[in-house]
């Protein structure tokens, strides 16, 4: 096993568990005798511990430039933990939803029910009112036709035309 | 004549857990933001998501703080947590379009800043970058729970256990990950063997 430990390159699995932390005897002594190996694991924890200190130093800042959690931060958020709180909230949306439902289908069937009234409803006529509107309107007809004032006498005009009326009888006399 | 010590006069009272960084929000969030901010956000290539995922994991491990049995880190807990949430957002496939066109994935080259060192070079230190950039680039091409756990592994430092408590996941599971996960990265980063 020694023997193959320092000719051949150490598998992919030995590698892997030398970069996880394994460091068994073997594998120690196979990197002090192969320089592409060593190289090889240090190559990925030189580029690994780079990325570990550019992102601590990118995480480091972004979280600097958030808002800081506090208690009365926590508190204002609490209720997003709560699954009652979730589950009133849904209730009072869904009662709010409700009642506005029902108040505009209450207020659409009063409208209808008034819209059935007006058409539905005929005018109460009796047979005494029909007569009562007859005779009343007999007794202006009759009224009218006594009264022999024209609109032209009110303002003193029926002299003139008697006397239009004379000249153009003449004149047809005449001829 | 006997002695008897009343516990609320000196102070102490017994069967009591002592209070720890998960009974102050405050301290909670100054200590394990950043962490599992990179954590989360190289986890899901989402910084934006992260930011979300991280403050209800925070919230979440505040409230349900009293289901903590002491029987792994603080951080291994905050990373189980996060680690669900995370699998819960996956299992979202509503919007998912929508997120990859909003999508804006950590960049290490936005950071815009080289920090003065009296250790390292400018150029050792864009050397380190670029080779930062390319573990980033090789880790987009892994499966999530790949991913997870090679974070967890090799950029959180967490041991095998540690990342079984956090995933749920078994020790043999874990290694399979984590082999093929370090596998692929060689290969990216120009593995010579």
């Amino acid at each position: 096993m020694e023997t193959q430990m320092q000719t051949a390159h150490l598998t992919d699995e030995q590698l892997t568990d030398l970069l996880m932390g394994e460091n068994p005897p073997a594998v120690r002594e196979h990197l002090d005798a192969c320089a592409a190996c060593a190289q090889e694991a240090e190559r990925f924890s030189g580029a690994i511990g780079a990325f570990q200190q550019e992102t601590r130093l990118w995480a480091e800042r972004r979280a600097a430039s958030l808002p800081r959690l506090t208690a009365d931060r926590e508190a204002a958020f609490a209720w997003w933990h709560r699954p009652q709180a979730w589950m009133a909230a849904a209730l009072a949306i869904a009662l709010a939803a409700g009642v506005g439902f029902s108040i505009h289908n209450s207020h659409e069937r009063g409208v209808q029910q008034q819209v059935i009234a007006k058409v539905a409803v005929p005018p109460v006529v009796t047979a005494e009112t029909l007569k009562a509107d007859n005779e009343l309107l007999a007794a202006i007809d009759g009224e009218l036709r006594a009264d022999s004032s024209t609109p032209a006498s009110e303002y003193g005009l029926n002299g003139t035309l008697r006397r239009g009326r004379s000249r153009s009888a003449a004149r047809s006399t005449n001829e | 004549m006997q002695l008897i010590l009343n516990p609320a006069i000196i102070g102490c009272v017994p069967d009591e857990a002592p209070l720890t960084e998960l009974d102050d929000i405050e301290a909670l969030d100054r200590i394990y933001r950043s962490r599992l901010l990179r954590f989360v956000a190289y986890s899901t290539g989402d910084q934006d998501l992260a930011e979300t995922i991280v403050q209800d994991c925070l919230l979440k491990a505040y409230n349900g703080r009293a289901s903590f049995r002491g029987d792994c880190s603080v951080y291994t807990w905050l990373a189980h947590i996060a680690t669900n949430l995370m699998r819960d957002h996956q299992r979202t496939r509503k919007f998912q379009f929508w997120r990859m066109v909003q999508k804006t994935a950590p960049d290490l080259s936005e950071m815009g800043f080289l920090l003065p060192s009296r250790e390292s070079s400018v150029e050792t230190q864009m050397m380190a970058r670029e080779r930062a950039q390319q573990v980033s680039a090789a880790l987009e091409d892994l499966s999530a729970n790949q991913r997870t756990i090679f974070l967890m592994r090799f950029i959180e430092e967490m041991d095998l256990q540690e990342i079984c408590q956090a995933t749920g996941m078994q020790t043999s599971t874990v290694k399979t990950h984590l082999h093929r996960a370090v596998k692929a990265v060689r290969q990216k980063l120009g593995g010579q063997i």
